[in-house]
């Protein structure tokens, strides 16, 4: 019954959403919003890459200044609790990888309500209670090194890639995040966990093979540019993509059977100091015209009407068809509770 | 500063303990002055209220079971329960000891030899070297990784020349053995500088004594020279232990392929292991690492003292010649320094460099095919990162100088003061040095945040910079101690007899006199701002980004290109910065 109400209440909203289109950026929204003047910005992602989006938001709204505040997923979530605490929510908008971390800000209360006047042009996995928006679907996929690993000797399936990873001869040359340092990378782990049944036998023949493992995609760039490791799987697909088209050495390979994606997701923080600007902000991100700068710059979009770069449709082929992306929903508050946080990574520890 | 504090302590003690053979009286203690006093206090109580305010924050967070802010956590030992129970944690623990002592086993000798190469001997080139042998200490530890990594990792430059040589790669740098190495030819300077001071007062009749009987040279430094200096060895043994308890940016970047955790890392992985962070587990690791390092002031303490009544036995009045290494000598010191600078300097330095110009590297690169100057546009094109740039000149140049009017004034509220306060400032400056700046950080974040008069502080560089100048104190006062030092008591006397303040003494005085060492430690403070990246990791904000802690944030995403523009960049500032403590007369020695 309830959950009748709840798909009633959606349903009036989708109604209202679509029935009066031009609700984003009215006049009297904007007014309000350039009269805050500023909308802070608390994310994971690296400036670089955030630019095109800031530079899109300042063209249009020209009297809005944005603060980017680049801290990492862990200093983001710190910085809203601890803001929250003190009474001093200096954040307006928090913008993160950490999709776990950012449905537990929402699901204990640090994080507003606001129902998005684009919610009708995204897939329906894409928010949680209308607090957490997905603003990108990034492919998890496998970098490899050219000059080491010719394209049909890639692995394309689960099943290859444990093949792949238990063969002797590539033994201490594979690489991937390390669940205990990277939050993503956990949360990547877990959701194979879920929604495949061989997570357990990839983990036991890349750790037996001596794979080695990183905190940072980056790292792992590295290593794998350089030929130190041939490949790394659970790769982010949208850096994956970006740096591949930048250097000769290195390839791009996603699960044709399976492919996960994760998102870079956005928040409205509660007590934010400029509430519309906010709104404002987060309404630009997930509209056409935000979705194309962030797509400009290889964040593939969760739209299907956006043409620069990926669109949803574009980066599922992309992948072979079987896109899976993480859905916003309370599975992801199941890893949170440390005692099963700390059952999964003993039983990885032990996976040897 | 290292070469102060035994200066002062050895030489300085030593000097007045012989003058006063030729004077009529010994000098006296200053009268103690009452109007002073307030001056003392007030600043002794505010130094002690901004060491103290993170610290106690912490030790209070270590007794809770959530963060100190979150109102249904409750006080208990559940958080020291789980890290004493915890095998990672004693993993990381056995490795913080085997690092910091294979750190001081390589750096104290190899330190104290080129020490007594540089002072003892008549070495070629010795006005050139005594500069040059200090730069690693002025490379930001985060940078030295990372530049190994791309020269000495497994495909680095020099790795793949090796391999070529060899067929394989003969050596591992992504192991305990590769921390120790590295950390421990980077900290050969901190050693040479304390030992070299007190050396350089040396006489030299006993060291001739043995060359006359035939002894060889390595014979008279290990018999004659050692033993005279042993004290300082000692001290700067205990002190690089201090240090290398919290070394951070060498362990978080070679440690972290093959799993190697130390108690600096192993907080930064708490904060992930649980999904959200657990201040209460970083902070009892913390408070354990404080514990651990107290005893090592206090040993210290002592031996400052003792080797005051050493160094005073060498005295002065002796003369000192240098001994001759002939040629043979020549060319095996100048080779061992030469391989010693090449691994310590050019192997990072290189690194650097060469990741800086290329877009790609490794096995079967060509990299001078991949020259390219992109990642230094993206540092003008992206404003993040040149506020970046800007920050760290503004903290380092202006915060430096604004730093060194405050520890001179802590330094002259200590100054010829023999009470319990100043017993009290040796530990209050010591203590931060025990905490991992990262955490220092946090806790001047939190500070901020929670302490209503500083709240409208935060976003602006005065935070970072109050977080700055603790984490600078224990090196800082040590400079200004040092210089202050030298200002022999009878010219404060001769002016307070004329009926001058303290105060008044003070200023018409001792700073007119001690001003060219003041512009030397504002050069060396402005280097030590440059080059720490910890500090600023949870305080930076949009606008105050600074580039060693842009450098960490930007290492969580790995954007390695950017990473290594700002390294080339960070070079470049501590050269100029470097450049310019020479030009300004900072006594890099003593």
């Amino acid at each position: 019954m309830q959950q009748n109400l709840k798909t009633l209440g959606l349903a009036a909203l989708l109604a209202l959403g679509t029935a009066s289109p031009t609700l984003a950026g009215t006049a009297e929204q904007i007014a309000a919003a350039t009269a805050e003047g500023a909308v802070s910005i608390y994310t994971a992602t690296d400036i670089a890459q955030g630019q095109a989006l800031i530079d899109a938001f300042k063209a249009k709204y020209p009297g809005i200044t944005i603060n980017y505040n680049d801290v990492g997923t862990n200093g983001a979530y710190n910085r809203v609790i601890s803001e929250a605490a003190a009474g001093q929510v200096g954040g307006d908008i928090i913008w993160t990888s950490a999709m776990d971390l950012t449905v537990k800000l929402a699901a204990d209360g640090y994080l507003a309500t606001y129902a998005s006047t684009e919610k009708p042009s995204l897939p329906a996995w894409a928010d949680y209670k209308n607090m957490v928006y997905a603003t990108s679907v990034e492919p998890i996929g496998i970098l490899y090194n050219k000059n080491a690993l010719k394209a049909d000797q890639v692995p394309k399936t689960r099943a290859d890639l444990i093949a792949f990873v238990a063969n002797p001869a590539m033994a201490g040359k594979v690489a991937s995040f390390d669940p205990e340092k990277s939050g993503v990378g956990f949360m990547i782990d877990v959701n194979d966990l879920q929604q495949t049944t061989t997570f357990w036998d990839l983990a036991k023949a890349f750790r037996a093979g001596g794979g080695k493992t990183y905190s940072a995609s980056g790292a792992m760039k590295e290593t794998v540019m350089s030929g130190e490791n041939v490949l790394a799987f659970n790769i982010i697909g949208s850096y994956a993509l970006a740096w591949a088209k930048d250097n000769d050495s290195l390839g791009v390979a996603f699960g044709t059977d399976y492919t996960a994606a994760l998102s870079r997701v956005a928040a409205i923080i509660k007590g934010a100091p400029h509430p519309e600007a906010a709104k404002l902000f987060l309404d630009f991100m997930l509209s056409k015209e935000g979705q194309t700068a962030l797509a400009s710059v290889g964040l593939p979009s969760l739209r299907t009407d956006v043409d620069s770069g990926y669109n949803l449709t574009t980066i599922g082929a992309v992948v072979g068809g079987n896109l899976k992306p993480i859905a916003l929903d309370d599975t992801l508050l199941e890893y949170m509770e440390p005692a099963k946080r700390v059952k999964f990574l003993k039983m990885w520890a032990d996976s040897k | 500063m290292s070469a102060q504090e035994t200066h002062s302590g050895a030489a300085s003690g030593g000097r007045i303990a012989i003058s006063s053979g030729r004077r009529s009286s010994p000098p006296r203690p200053m009268p103690r002055p009452g109007e002073a006093l307030a001056f003392r206090r007030t600043v002794i109580g505010l130094l002690a209220l901004a060491v103290l305010a993170p610290i106690g924050l912490i030790l209070y967070q270590s007794f809770l079971d959530g963060p100190f802010f979150i109102a249904k956590s409750r006080p208990g030992f559940s958080a020291y329960l789980y890290v004493l129970t915890d095998p990672m944690f004693y993993e990381a623990l056995t490795n913080t000891v085997i690092m910091a002592v294979g750190m001081v086993a390589i750096a104290v000798p190899l330190g104290a030899a080129l020490a007594f190469l540089l002072t003892r001997t008549d070495v070629k080139f010795r006005g050139l070297l005594e500069v040059v042998v200090l730069v690693p200490m002025f490379i930001s530890a985060i940078v030295l990784a990372f530049g190994y990594t791309v020269s000495i990792g497994p495909s680095g430059f020099v790795s793949m020349l090796a391999r070529s040589v060899f067929g394989f790669v003969p050596w591992n740098l992504y192991t305990l053995g590769g921390i120790v190495l590295v950390t421990g030819l980077s900290h050969v300077p901190h050693v040479y500088l304390y030992v070299s001071a007190a050396m350089r007062n040396l006489p030299s009749d006993l060291e001739e004594a043995a060359r006359s009987t035939g002894a060889p040279l390595w014979r008279v430094g290990l018999d004659v020279t050692a033993p005279m200096v042993l004290p300082a060895l000692v001290f700067v043994a205990v002190l690089n232990l201090m240090i290398g308890f919290e070394m951070f940016g060498v362990p978080l970047v070679l440690g972290d392929p093959s799993g190697i955790t130390v108690l600096t890392t192993y907080i930064y992985k708490l904060t992930t292991l649980f999904g959200v962070p657990t201040y209460q587990l970083m902070a009892v690791v913390v408070v354990l690492l404080v514990l651990l390092t107290l005893p090592l002031v206090w040993f210290q303490r002592r031996l400052l003292r003792n080797s005051r009544r050493y160094a005073a036995l060498g005295g002065k009045g002796g003369r000192t010649t240098a001994m001759r290494l002939g040629t043979r000598g020549q060319v095996i010191a100048l080779s061992a320094i030469g391989l010693w600078l090449f691994f310590s300097v050019a192997l990072p330095i290189g690194g650097i460099v060469l990741r800086a110009f290329v877009d790609a590297w490794g096995q079967g690169v060509n990299p001078f095919a991949h020259l390219t100057l992109k990642h230094f546009a993206n540092l003008l094109e992206v404003p993040r990162l040149y506020h970046g740039i800007l920050n760290t000149v503004i903290i380092a140049v202006v915060g430096g100088a604004v730093a060194v009017g405050i520890y001179l004034l802590v330094g002259l509220a200590g100054h010829r003061s023999k009470d319990h306060a100043s017993t009290l400032l040796d530990y209050i400056v010591l203590l931060p040095r025990a905490m991992p700046n990262l955490v220092t950080g946090l806790a001047f974040f939190w500070l901020f945040l929670f302490v209503p008069f500083l709240v409208p502080f935060r976003p602006t560089l005065v935070s970072l910079f109050t977080a700055y100048l603790i984490m600078g104190l224990a090196y800082g006062l040590r400079l200004l101690q040092g210089t202050l030092i030298q200002v022999s008591p009878e010219l404060e006397e001769a002016a307070r007899t004329t009926g001058a303040t303290v105060t008044r003494a003070w200023r018409d005085v001792v700073i007119p006199i001690i001003r060219p060492g003041l512009v030397g430690a504002w050069a060396l403070i402005m280097i030590v701002f440059l080059r720490d990246y910890a500090t600023g990791v949870y305080l930076m904000s949009a606008g105050t980004e600074v580039i060693g802690s842009l450098i960490v944030s930007l290492l969580q995403s790995g954007a390695m290109d950017i990473i290594a523009a700002l390294a080339f960049v960070s070079i470049l500032l501590t050269g100029a910065g470097l450049g310019l403590a020479l030009r300004l007369g900072a006594k890099l020695h003593d």
